[in-house]
């Protein structure tokens, strides 16, 4: 597996990827433990946090499924199976927040 | 390719039927864990303090070691799976061996932390956001603890006479490990971290 990359490739991959994921769990509890922002900014602060600790773990997610679960080397069709559920999963976060009344 | 196309592959794409239906069983599983985040949302939106106040209790640095522990089990499966493809048979052993093991530590750690929030007097039915926290963690346990099953006739199996060979089947394995970790690397910063 790994479309013609050699197993010292593959494994330079893996442990780059395990590195990653490793750093940007660090990153998420100091941003989540350590990071406060000012008093006067109120909801808005929560936003951050929530997004923050959102969009690092979209980005470990991608890692884990473009090297371990081998998407980026693996047949194309396959991809389907990331983008739909995916997609369906945003359109039901969207629906009940974006229209479904009060969010934070 | 064409020739070898057999009643192992799917005949337009050409992928293995049994990684095709470990695919569609993990879109499968998507939707049946955006079901408890959406819950999570609906119920968190109309309820800001009591979730705040849930989150607060839970002992986030003991879930961010289960954090690198499922890492650390995602590298070494797939660490476990290159070194079959290439039959280094003790590499893989040790691999797998390892995997076993944290998923054998993340429940642990996880019993632990049950059982901490029981003497507490907090109980799935405590409030909304324990009611979601026990159930998706619950869930997510299972999913580690099914998972281990496989992978522990596995290594049985790759000490006995015959070994174990199917990398391809291992690989497969190796999706599901790796999607259980990734339902982790969610959970963490939405139950423990984000208040």
């Amino acid at each position: 597996m790994g479309a013609g990359l050699s197993a010292a490739e593959m494994q330079r991959n893996y442990v780059r990827v395990f590195g990653a994921l490793m750093a940007f769990t660090l990153l998420t509890v100091i941003a989540a433990k350590l990071v406060h922002f000012p008093e006067s900014w109120g909801d808005a602060s929560t936003v951050l946090h929530v997004t923050i600790g959102i969009v690092i773990a979209i980005m470990k997610a991608w890692m884990v499924v473009y090297i371990f679960m081998h998407i980026k080397f693996d047949n194309p069709y396959l991809r389907v199976f990331i983008y739909v559920p995916l997609f369906l999963f945003c359109v039901l976060v969207f629906a009940l927040t974006v229209l479904g009344g009060p969010t934070l | 390719m064409s020739s070898a196309l057999s009643l192992a592959h799917e005949p337009v794409t050409g992928i293995r039927h049994g990684k095709l239906g470990m695919w569609i069983f993990l879109a499968s599983e998507v939707m049946f864990f955006s079901g408890f985040f959406t819950a999570f949302i609906i119920l968190r939106n109309s309820n800001l303090a009591v979730f705040a106040h849930g989150a607060a209790e839970l002992n986030w640095p003991l879930a961010a070691v289960n954090t690198v522990n499922l890492i650390v089990s995602s590298l070494t499966m797939a660490m476990a799976i290159l070194s079959l493809e290439h039959a280094n048979k003790s590499r893989f052993q040790l691999y797998l061996g390892i995997t076993f093991l944290c998923g054998l530590i993340f429940l642990i750690i996880k019993y632990f932390e049950y059982t901490a929030k029981f003497s507490h007097g907090i109980y799935p039915g405590t409030s909304s956001f324990f009611g979601l926290y026990f159930t998706m963690t619950g869930f997510h346990a299972m999913h580690v603890f099914a998972g281990m099953i496989p992978i522990g006739w596995i290594l049985a199996k790759s000490f006995t006479k015959r070994g174990y060979h199917d990398w391809e089947r291992v690989e497969i394995l190796g999706l599901y490990w790796h999607f259980v970790d990734l339902v982790w690397i969610f959970l963490f910063p939405v139950l423990y971290l984000i208040f």
